[in-house]
C-alpha cells in the first residue's frame, strides 16, 4: 500500500535532483573536481567579501546608534526579500500552468494534488531563499566567528521568509487565475509579479514625490518605535531576523501556516486552474479585418516584432518595470521646475543604464530568440538585411519606453539634458550591438535569465552600461572628461566585435534552451 | 530562363558530420515534376533539402535550381525556393493572417498581391476560420498547414516539403494533398520526403531512393519495379524494403 506522503518526498527527491544538475550546469561542462574547486572558491570568496560587512555591522552594533542602524538594515532587508519571494513564486506557479513540463504526467498520476503542489512549493521557497542566502549567510557566518552568534538567526528567518512567500505568491497567482480568467491570467500574473518583486523600490520612489511635510510625517511614522498596534505585527520578520526568541518563532510558525494552507486548502484550485489553462482557447487578436499588408521586409519585420513584443507577457512586465522605474525621475523634474545641472547628474546616468538595459533586452529577444531562425534562412535576404531590421524595430519601444524621462529631462535642463540623450542613445546602441555581435540562440522566455547564458557578455553589457552612464554624468557637468569613458566603450565594442561572422542565419536552439558558459 | 533547366540539379554533393551524410550525390528533378525523396532514418534526405534551402553550406558539390547557381546566389536561388519543415516553425503569438503577411513581405510580394494569395490559401486550407487565432493553440496539423500556406504564397517554382502529412488527420492530409497536386498542375515542382510509402507511391511523378547519402534508386513505380525485379503488383513499400537493405541483411 502507498504511503500519502510517498509521492511527495520522491516529487522532492526529483526536483532536488534536477535542481542540483541544473546549478551544476550553470558552472561549466567541465570535470566534477573542477566544479567542485569552482564552487568552494565561490563559498570562499563571498565569505571573504562578507568580512567587512561583518566587521562594520558589528562595530556598529556597539555604537550609540547600533539598535537604530541595525533595525533599519534588517527592515530594508525585510521589504526586498519578503516581495522577492512572492514575486518568484508567483511567476514560477504561472509558467507551471502555463508551460505545464511535466504537469500532465503528475496529474495524470496517482499522486494527490496536495503532494504535487506542495513538493513544487518547497522546491520554489528553496530557490527564492537560496539566491538571497548566497549572499545573506555568508555575513551570518563571519559575524558569528567574530562573536555575534545572533546572526545565525538568519538561517530560520529566511526559511520562513520562504515559506510564507511561497504560500502567498501561490494564493496570489490562483487568486489571479480565477479573477480574470485563464486567457488573460498569463500576462496579469507575470506583470503583478514584477509589480510586486519591485513594490519596495517602486514605494520608494512614490515616497520621493510625496510633498516634503507629507515625507517628513511618513519617515517619523516608520521610524518610530511602533509601540503597540498593527505595526508591531510588521516588525515580526526583521525582529526574527535579528535573534529574537520570540519574534523567530512567531515568523516560522506564520511561514509554516501560510505554506500548510496554501498546499492544503489550494490544490484543489491548483488542478482546475490547470485543467482551465490546458483547455484555454488561443488568444484571438482584436479587429475583425485585417489590415493591409506590409510592404517589404523592413515594414515587415517591423510588424513582426511590434506584435511579438506587444503579445509577450515576460518582456511586458520587464517594460513596464523599466517604465515605472523612469517615470519617477520624470515627475520629479517635472515637479521641481527649471532644476539645476545637478538633478541632470543624478539623472542622466540612471537614464543610460537604463536605456542600455532595455535596448540590450529587447535586441537578445529579437536577435537570439528568434523563434523560426531556420525559416528566416530560407528568406531571401542577407543576414545583415534581417538584423538591420530587426534592430530598427526595437528601436521605437526603447524611445517609447524612454521618451517620458528623457522628454522631462530636456524641458528641465535642456543643455544637460541633451548630452545625457545623446549617452543614453549611445548606451542604447551599445547594448543592441553587443547582442547583435554577441548571439547566442535561446528560448524567448529565458530573457529574464539572459545573463546566465554568457557572464561574458553579461559582464560587458553592465560595463558598457557603466560607462556611458560616467559619461552622462560627465557630460552634464560639462566636462570634456566625458570622452574617456566614451572612447572606452568604443573600444570596448570593437574588441566584441568578432571578426567574421557566418553569412547564414539559421541555427537551432539547444535543448535546454540556455547554454552555460 | 530557359525552361528545359531542371528544377534541381546536385551534382557530387558532398555533406559530412564526422561521417557522410550526403556522399557525392547527383540527383535531378525535372521542372513541373512531384518527386518523392525517401529514404531509410538518417539516408541524408533532410541534409539534401537544407543545402539546397541554403541553410546547410554543402562541402563540395554543385547545387542549381532552375540554372541558378544556388552556392553562389543564394538570394536569386531563394526567391524561387521555398522550404517546409518536418517541424513547423511559426510564431505562437501571430496568427495565421499576420503569419502570412510576414513571409509575404520577406519575399517582398506586393501587399494588394499578397492579401488576396493569403485569403484563397486560407480558405482552401480550411484556416479562415481561425485566422485571428494565435498560433500558439493550435494542434500540429494546423500548424503544418499554416507552415505549407506561408510556403505557398510566394509562389515558389520549387517547392520542398520535409514530411509535411505528419499530424494531419485523413481529412486535413487529403486536402494538402489536392491543394499540392494542383500546385504541380500548374506548373509549379515539388519535391517531399515522406515515410508514408502509400502517398508517393500515389501521387508522384518519380521517387528517388537514398541511402547511406547516394541515391541508389530512382524512377516512376513502373522503372522500379522493373529494376527491382518485383512483380507487377509489387508495392512501394516492398521494393522500399528490398533496395534499401544492406548487404550484410542480403547476406542473411
Amino acid at each position: 500500500m502507498r504511503r500519502p506522503a510517498q509521492g511527495f518526498r520522491r516529487l522532492l527527491a526529483l526536483d532536488l535532483t534536477l535542481g542540483a544538475r541544473a546549478f551544476w550546469a550553470l558552472l561549466g561542462a567541465r570535470s566534477h573536481r573542477f566544479r567542485f574547486a569552482l564552487a568552494a572558491s565561490v563559498i570562499l570568496g563571498l565569505h571573504g567579501l562578507a568580512l567587512a560587512p561583518a566587521l562594520w555591522v558589528g562595530r556598529a552594533e556597539d555604537g550609540p546608534e547600533g539598535a537604530a542602524l541595525v533595525t533599519a538594515a534588517a527592515r530594508s532587508g525585510a521589504v526586498f526579500i519578503l516581495p522577492w519571494t512572492v514575486a518568484s513564486t508567483m511567476t514560477a506557479v504561472t509558467r507551471m500552468l502555463f508551460q505545464r513540463g511535466d504537469l500532465d504526467l503528475l496529474l495524470s498520476s496517482p499522486v494527490r494534488a496536495r503532494d504535487v503542489v506542495a513538493a513544487r512549493l518547497l522546491m520554489q521557497a528553496f530557490e527564492a531563499v537560496a539566491s538571497v542566502g548566497l549572499l545573506l549567510l555568508p555575513f551570518a557566518h563571519m559575524s558569528a566567528l567574530l562573536g555575534r552568534p545572533h546572526w545565525l538567526a538568519l538561517y530560520p528567518a529566511l526559511a520562513a521568509a520562504g515559506l510564507f512567500g511561497a504560500g502567498l505568491g501561490f494564493a496570489l497567482a490562483l487568486g489571479l487565475f480565477h479573477a480574470v480568467g485563464p486567457q488573460r491570467a498569463r500576462v496579469v500574473s507575470q506583470i503583478g509579479a514584477t509589480v510586486v518583486g519591485a513594490s519596495a523600490v517602486i514605494a520608494a520612489q512614490l515616497v520621493a514625490m510625496l510633498p516634503d511635510a507629507w515625507r517628513e510625517a511618513l519617515y517619523a511614522r516608520l521610524g518610530a518605535d511602533a509601540g503597540a498596534g498593527w505595526t508591531k505585527i510588521l516588525e515580526i520578520p526583521e525582529r526574527a531576523a535579528l535573534g529574537d526568541g520570540v519574534a523567530l518563532a512567531l515568523w516560522l510558525g506564520a511561514g509554516a501556516l501560510a505554506f500548510a494552507l496554501a498546499c492544503l486548502g489550494l490544490g484543489g484550485p491548483f488542478v482546475a486552474a490547470a485543467m482551465a489553462s490546458a483547455g484555454a482557447p488561443a488568444a484571438a487578436n482584436r479587429g475583425g479585418a485585417h489590415g493591409a499588408f506590409a510592404r517589404g521586409l523592413g515594414a515587415a519585420m517591423r510588424r513582426k516584432e511590434h506584435r511579438l513584443l506587444w503579445r509577450d507577457p515576460w518582456l511586458l512586465s520587464q517594460m513596464l518595470l523599466q517604465t515605472l522605474y523612469t517615470l519617477p525621475v520624470g515627475i520629479i523634474l517635472w515637479r521641481h521646475g527649471g532644476v539645476t545641472g545637478t538633478a541632470a547628474v543624478a539623472f542622466g546616468p540612471t537614464l543610460a543604464v537604463v536605456a542600455g538595459q532595455l535596448s540590450g533586452a529587447l535586441a537578445w529577444v529579437a536577435l537570439s530568440a528568434e523563434d523560426a531562425p531556420e525559416f528566416l534562412a530560407t528568406a531571401p535576404a542577407t543576414r545583415g538585411q534581417i538584423e538591420r531590421a530587426k534592430l530598427a524595430a526595437i528601436a521605437l519601444p526603447v524611445a517609447l519606453a524612454m521618451s517620458p524621462a528623457w522628454a522631462a529631462l530636456l524641458w528641465a535642463a535642456p543643455r544637460a539634458g541633451a548630452a545625457a540623450l545623446l549617452c543614453a542613445l549611445g548606451a542604447s546602441a551599445s547594448g543592441a550591438l553587443l547582442m547583435l555581435w554577441r548571439q547566442a540562440p535561446a528560448r524567448r522566455g529565458m530573457v529574464l535569465r539572459r545573463h546566465s547564458q554568457s557572464k561574458l557578455v553579461a559582464l560587458g553589457e553592465h560595463w558598457l552600461s557603466l560607462l556611458w552612464a560616467a559619461a552622462a554624468g560627465m557630460a552634464a557637468l560639462g566636462s570634456l572628461a566625458c570622452l574617456a569613458p566614451i572612447g572606452l566603450a568604443a573600444l570596448t565594442l570593437a574588441l566584441v566585435r568578432p571578426a567574421r561572422r557566418p553569412a547564414r542565419l539559421g541555427r537551432r536552439v539547444p535543448a535546454q534552451g540556455l547554454r552555460a558558459c | 530562363m530557359p525552361e528545359t533547366s531542371p528544377a534541381l540539379e546536385c551534382r557530387q554533393l558532398v555533406k559530412t558530420f564526422g561521417r557522410p551524410a550526403v556522399d557525392r550525390l547527383d540527383l535531378t528533378v525535372r521542372a513541373g515534376e512531384f518527386y518523392a525523396l525517401l529514404g531509410p532514418n538518417g539516408a541524408g534526405k533532410s541534409t539534401t533539402l537544407r543545402m539546397v534551402a541554403g541553410l546547410l553550406p554543402a562541402d563540395s558539390g554543385e547545387i542549381r535550381i532552375f540554372g541558378v547557381d544556388a552556392r553562389r546566389r543564394p538570394l536569386d536561388a531563394k526567391r524561387i525556393v521555398a522550404w517546409v519543415p518536418d517541424e513547423p516553425q511559426l510564431y505562437d503569438k501571430l496568427d495565421p493572417m499576420e503569419y502570412l503577411e510576414f513571409v509575404a513581405g520577406l519575399w517582398e510580394v506586393p501587399a494588394g498581391a499578397a492579401r488576396a494569395r493569403a485569403e484563397a490559401l486560407l480558405r482552401q486550407l480550411d484556416l479562415w476560420d481561425v485566422r485571428r487565432e494565435r498560433c500558439e493553440g493550435f494542434s500540429r496539423g494546423m500548424k503544418q498547414k499554416v507552415a505549407l500556406a506561408g510556403a505557398l504564397i510566394h509562389e515558389p517554382r520549387l517547392l520542398m516539403l520535409d514530411e509535411p502529412l505528419t499530424g494531419l488527420d485523413a481529412g486535413a492530409a487529403r486536402l494538402v494533398k489536392d491543394l499540392l497536386t494542383a500546385r504541380v498542375r500548374e506548373g509549379a515542382t515539388i519535391i517531399l520526403t515522406t515515410h508514408i510509402l502509400e502517398v508517393a507511391e500515389r501521387i508522384c511523378d518519380r521517387i528517388g531512393i537514398l541511402a547511406r547519402g547516394r541515391l541508389i534508386a530512382e524512377g516512376t513505380m513502373a522503372e522500379l519495379r522493373a529494376a527491382g525485379g518485383g512483380a507487377d503488383g509489387a508495392s512501394l513499400e516492398d521494393l522500399f524494403l528490398d533496395i534499401t537493405r544492406t548487404p550484410k541483411e542480403r547476406a542473411a
